[in-house]
């Protein structure tokens, strides 16, 4: 037992050596800096790669820290225990609670000869009281991904408000009826607050120091009712998606869109591959005849993380994956995301369509016309207790059939009161 | 005792000093500035006991632990006497056949039954549906119970009737010879003279098996994407993980676990005491 461990100690100690002995020889003059990088799109190890090779002088190592949500608790337990990484995706949603829980750093000084990279909108995104906290990375301008075979099997066209939604999903009820027009799953806080925004709700919004919490105002209301009327009638579903089941259900058409945002082809096409070719993107419906404005769900920013010994060269870094050419080429090719940089969006332009949609050549077009009308949301700095609140509260109106404002009411006391504890001059709306 | 001091009186201690601490803003700005840590005394104790969902959360585990934790030791009891009776073949086959499911890591569990309970994977609810009779519910409120209940089951059988069967095979063979040489039958020979003498074995197991079963988190986390039955707070122990991790509230995080570790020990004392009244009783 003893000479086992021995013998292991010796081959970790040995290839520690080998190890710090390789990255010294990299490069000729001075020791490289090292420095840390979670993200999890897929395809960021390549761009990590091609930065490494082109910058030998900052060497990048790359953690795929696991979707936003399980990363953002990752970052905030290891910058407790000050082992955090340099530099790290971080989601719009949560950046404000990953400030105020000192996870990521005022990075203004650095970043600045990059703003004009970006749109006004999407620079707000990353920017709280004229501090810079993250470079923007993708924004995800609301989208509806729908079976355009089985829509025109049936006569319908992509809706373009949600009255049309509603009667396209009562004429497949009718013409298919094992089919689902779409699921809202009970844990989509954020769908929900991005659809209400396009409504002119901000769920969130701060002045002079003083935040309002608005969650359950009237179009919020209105949201829901007619959402939780479409269930109640067997239109939609609110069952989890991405699972198993939802999964089986796109792969044997019977899900048959997915409003959601510009990043869903790709998620789609991850698991169900068989099926490219038979869907296609469309503009977000609106509300009223007439509405252009919508809204963004998802979309991150990439953030300096506190601790970091090298904010400099990681900053570097940051720009150079998100504001340069090369970077944001990567990122729309390698890792499929719309990128946050204006190069970026309009680059894509010139694109081929995402593998679920190949003979949709005008996708690009369609996505950068959406992405000129979309309205930013001010995400609050206590999301994750919104998405607590939320979701509990949906889970029990969908299995006790009571009203889905409901959830509003419970949302928006949950998280004023929480606002208040934590110490922050709070009103409600 | 550097290693009980390390491992175990050190983190305890931690977890009771800040379970009297809450992260409070203190700064200015839009965002308040960053928080730091201030005492705020009994308020996380306050509020965990405040917090409905956590009862609530109890609430569930009590019917959880009432339907896994009697049937688990009662099947494994049945079990090992069926091995242990003579006349009965195939017994090494056997011993392995219910104890191999232990051998399966328990998200691996959830995770297969999961697919098995899940409608359009189910082969129980395509049978049901092939004649007729529709989906079964076992993800919904109605049928969780017994879903989360079945995985606990199929899994600690097998040990529990390990540690039984030991206990069995340790009772003198001169005692069975006897009761049978009085005639009593096989039957009568497992209840009356092999289940007392294996008692302490089921009450260790009782007392572990009810430990396990307030130590719920596994199996529901693993369900939970599957089904919109389970809230993140379903059991204690998920209130506590999303205190700590989702919502970063590590101090009340804190103050809840030592409630629920408090409670455990309280609970297993309360069963050891009833049920050695009851043996004393019985001894008279």
């Amino acid at each position: 037992m003893r000479t086992h461990r021995l013998v292991a100690a010796t081959i970790v100690a040995a290839l520690g050596v080998s190890l710090a002995g390789c990255s010294a020889g990299d490069t000729a003059d001075g020791e490289p800096v090292t420095i840390q990088f979670w993200a999890w799109a897929p395809g960021m190890d390549v761009a990590v790669e091609q930065f490494n090779s082109t910058h030998p002088d900052i060497q990048v190592e790359y953690t795929d820290a696991g979707g936003g949500n399980d990363s953002s608790a990752k970052l905030i337990t290891a910058v407790r225990a000050g082992n955090a990484p340099d530099a790290a995706l971080i989601e719009y949603t949560a950046l404000p609670r990953m400030i105020i829980a000192g996870v990521a750093e005022d990075m203004t000084e650095y970043v600045g000869d990059v703003q004009d990279a970006f749109t006004e909108g999407t620079w707000q995104q990353t920017t709280f009281d004229g501090k810079v906290y993250g470079v923007p990375q993708d924004v995800g301008p609301m989208a509806f991904v729908y079976r355009d075979d089985i829509f025109s099997k049936y006569g319908l066209d992509a809706p373009a408000t949600w009255d049309d939604f509603r009667s396209a999903a009562e004429t497949l009820k009718v013409e298919d009826p094992d089919a689902t027009i779409a699921s809202l799953s009970t844990d989509a806080w954020g769908w929900y607050a991005a659809v209400a925004a396009t409504l002119g709700e901000d769920w969130w919004s701060v002045e002079d120091n003083v935040w309002t919490v608005n969650i359950d105002g009237e179009g919020s209301q209105r949201v829901l009712s007619f959402f939780n009327d479409m269930y109640n009638d067997g239109l939609i579903a609110a069952d989890p998606i991405l699972n198993p089941s939802y999964n089986s259900k796109l792969n044997d058409g019977t899900m048959l869109s997915w409003p959601s945002a510009a990043w869903a082809p790709g998620v789609i096409y991850g698991v169900a591959p068989d099926t490219a070719g038979n869907w296609e993107l469309s503009p977000f419906p609106v509300w009223d005849e007439g509405d252009t404005e919508t809204s963004y769900q998802g979309g991150s920013g990439v953030s300096l993380i506190s601790g970091s010994e090298h904010p400099e060269q990681t900053a570097e870094f940051i720009k150079w994956l998100n504001a340069s050419d090369e970077g944001v080429d990567l990122l729309l090719n390698e890792s499929n995301l719309y990128p946050a940089a204006i190069s970026g969006q309009e680059s894509a332009i010139s694109q081929d369509p995402p593998k679920l949609m190949p003979q949709q050549t005008d996708y690009y077009q369609v996505v950068a016309d959406i992405s000129k009308n979309t309205r930013a949301v001010t995400w609050g700095p206590n999301t994750d207790v919104a998405q607590s609140a939320f979701t509990d509260a949906m889970n029990a109106a969908v299995q006790n059939g009571t009203p889905w404002v409901d959830v509003l009411t419970a949302t928006q006391k949950a998280v004023y009161e929480d606002m208040k504890k934590q110490g922050f001059e709070v009103r409600e709306g | 005792m550097v290693l009980f001091l390390a491992f175990t009186v050190i983190p305890v201690g931690y977890t009771l000093g800040s379970s009297f601490f809450a992260m409070r803003l203190t700064g200015e700005g839009v965002l308040g500035g960053i928080r730091t840590s201030v005492f705020v005394g009994l308020e996380n104790y306050i509020a965990v006991f405040q917090n409905s969902e956590m009862l609530a959360g109890l609430g569930r585990l009590a019917i959880y632990g009432i339907i896994a934790v009697p049937l688990t030791i009662g099947l494994a009891l049945l079990f090992a006497l069926l091995l242990d009776s003579p006349g009965v073949r195939l017994k090494r086959f056997g011993r392995t056949a219910i104890f191999v499911p232990y051998a399966v890591p328990g998200v691996v569990a959830a995770l297969l039954w999961g697919f098995m309970y899940l409608p359009e994977t189910s082969p129980f609810s395509y049978i049901t549906r092939a004649i007729g009779l529709g989906s079964i519910p076992f993800l919904e409120p109605e049928g969780l119970y017994g879903a989360l209940a079945n995985i606990s089951i199929w899994a600690g059988v097998g040990f529990n009737m390990l540690v039984i069967y030991t206990s069995l095979r340790s009772i003198p063979g001169e005692l069975l010879e006897a009761a049978r040489l009085d005639g009593a039958s096989e039957v009568q020979i497992a209840l009356r003279v092999k289940v007392p003498l294996v008692l302490p074995a089921l009450i260790l197991t009782g007392i572990f098996g009810l430990i396990g079963a307030l130590q719920l988190y596994g199996e529901p986390l693993t369900l939970k994407p599957m089904t919109n039955s389970i809230s993140e707070t379903w059991a204690p122990l998920m209130s506590i993980y999303r205190d700590a991790f989702v919502l970063d509230n590590l101090p009340e995080a804190a103050a809840a676990s030592n409630v629920l570790a408090i409670g455990t020990v309280l609970l297993s004392l309360t069963v050891l005491f009833v049920v050695r009244r009851i043996n004393a009783r019985a001894a008279r």
